[in-house]
């Protein structure tokens, strides 16, 4: 009906095409031979990609905090959001209301605060700055988007192919083990996944809890845009563009379903 | 589990506890119960920077409501294939980092940036001076939150049976009235709950603000950082923090109320 209409359609590739106007931007400009933030136009150059490659302090936020920390926190996030999520699915038990809405907590709280309250709280024992600390923090911001993934593929698994299971002489746990587990490898994948983008993206929660050794990836693009850096800061985002880009399409393979949040 | 609970109740707690210490200069907090961090927000500046945070938390909803309609009735009514990469694209600037998404937009809207450059080799001979304003922190947010709305309202929207609106076109409505008449009204749910989410999440932005707001466009976010990492005042930032979370509250509050309300203006319309 009104889904034909080609008005509609240019008026939504418009706005797809303005959404990453900002990103392309960064990446036109990561590639232009002068010191200036402009676009590369006339000459291409990997100069600031070298600058990039040399500096210490990005090369130690990329390979020494973001990726470790992101790997670190969305293992951690997906093995309890998993666990939480065949909880919440499959046991009937007391209190199941309660903790599923603590588990989507950290959605409705703005990760600065989650920030503000890990650092002050760490500060307290002194543990302000630790890379532990910083796991912490993007463990809690993974855990809802696991669980949320995990729950929605638990509730579509046909019980009748448990049942058969069962009927062909399989115990419970069994059927559950060599049955469910295996349909449901894909979207907790799928979860990890988002878990280590929300971690590598993630600037709220390590703006505060970040200490002077553990300055993640985004971090140090946000202190440097500061300083007016140079277009190193286009590289380094276009580094993070890139990793962030070939998660997603790795995970978006993997479910072939629509990204649920 | 447990842990996992108090890594993020204890945390909150000491943070309304903080709020009511006294802040000491040598310190940092003193444990002694105060209301003057309260008392301090009552303060004109306090005032107007928290007005100034609702104001471009409505904005931003709204754009993104303006511009998010049209999107998700696109995508609701499409393809798989065309959803996936609309997805995919929707959310690039969230995933990447809000960062780089500022930086693309400090780059773009800069006084020598790539659109005023732009407009020179065009021979325009006017300049946009919008960087380190509100106008900036608020077109960066909406391409941030954009898909926050977008896809509450897609699933409201995918709901509603397309025969619904093929009664109303054969009726003789225009395709602009029914969208008016028939998809506005029945993706109110998901209308509440994407402006739920933009609001809540441009209210309590730091980086966008920080960034691309100049010293005029503070927001409470940012006051909060800047209370903590150069003021050292951790009380007065706690204070400023719980003031935020009970704006979010109430605005949680409102939403079900309305949501509620709609329910039953629904229920007693069909008897």
């Amino acid at each position: 009906m009104i889904s034909q209409g080609w008005l509609l359609k240019t008026v939504v590739f418009a706005i797809l095409g303005a959404i990453l106007v900002p990103l392309l931007a960064v990446i036109g400009v990561s590639f232009n031979p002068t010191s200036r933030f402009v676009l590369a136009t006339t000459a291409i150059s990997l100069r600031w990609y070298a600058e990039f490659w040399s500096r210490r302090e990005f090369i130690d936020a990329l390979f020494l905090v973001s990726l470790p920390l992101a790997i670190v926190s969305a293992m951690l996030a997906t093995v309890t959001g998993t666990l939480a999520a065949i909880a919440l699915v499959r046991f009937r038990m007391r209190g199941r209301d309660f903790l599923e809405t603590t588990f989507m907590i950290p959605i409705l709280i703005p990760s600065i605060l989650l920030g503000l309250a890990l650092y002050l709280f760490s500060a307290r024992l002194g543990l302000a700055g630790r890379f532990g600390t910083l796991v912490v923090g993007h463990m809690l911001i993974g855990i809802p988007f696991v669980v949320r993934v995990v729950v929605a593929a638990l509730v579509g698994v046909n019980p009748a192919l448990e049942e058969a299971a069962i009927s062909l002489g399989c115990t419970r746990v069994q059927a559950f083990r060599k049955v469910v587990i295996p349909l449901l490898r894909s979207s907790v994948l799928s979860g990890a996944i988002f878990a280590f983008i929300l971690s590598f993206s993630d600037v709220n929660v390590a703006l505060f809890v970040s200490g002077p050794t553990t300055n993640t990836m985004p971090l140090e693009i946000f202190s440097e845009i500061q300083w007016q850096g140079d277009p190193t800061i286009a590289a380094a985002s276009t580094v993070q563009i890139v990793v962030v880009t070939l998660l997603i399409l790795a995970a978006q393979r993997l479910t072939r379903a629509r990204i649920t949040f | 589990m447990l842990f996992l609970l108090a890594c993020l109740a204890i945390p909150l707690c000491n943070v309304v506890m903080l709020s009511f210490y006294r802040h000491s200069a040598n310190r940092i907090w003193v444990p002694q119960f105060t209301l003057d961090n309260y008392q301090a927000l009552s303060g004109i500046y306090f005032i107007s920077l928290g007005l100034r945070t609702l104001k471009v938390g409505v904005i931003t909803t709204c754009f993104c409501i303006l511009l998010g309609y049209p999107v998700a009735y696109y995508f609701a009514r499409a393809g798989r294939r065309a959803l996936v990469f609309g997805m995919f694209v929707l959310f690039m600037p969230l995933m990447v980092s809000a960062v780089v998404g500022a930086f693309g937009w400090i780059v773009i809207l800069g006084r020598n940036g790539i659109l005023n450059s732009a407009l020179k080799a065009l021979h325009f001979d006017f300049q946009v001076q919008i960087l380190y304003s509100e106008i900036a922190v608020v077109i960066a947010l909406v391409n941030l939150l954009l898909p926050m709305m977008v896809l509450p309202l897609m699933a409201s929207i995918e709901k509603i049976p397309r025969r619904l609106e093929e009664v109303a076109v054969n009726l003789g409505a225009s395709p602009l009235l029914t969208f008016w008449r028939v998809v506005i009204p029945l993706s109110m749910p998901g209308l509440i709950s994407g402006s739920l989410l933009c609001f809540t999440i441009a209210i309590s932005a730091v980086v966008t603000p920080r960034l691309l707001g100049g010293n005029g466009s503070r927001m409470i976010g940012t006051e909060i950082y800047e209370q903590v990492v150069t003021a050292y005042n951790w009380p007065f930032a706690s204070s400023l923090a719980v003031v935020l979370v009970a704006i979010i509250v109430f605005t949680l509050f409102v939403s079900f109320a309305a949501e509620r309300g709609r329910r039953q203006r629904a229920v007693r319309e069909r008897r």
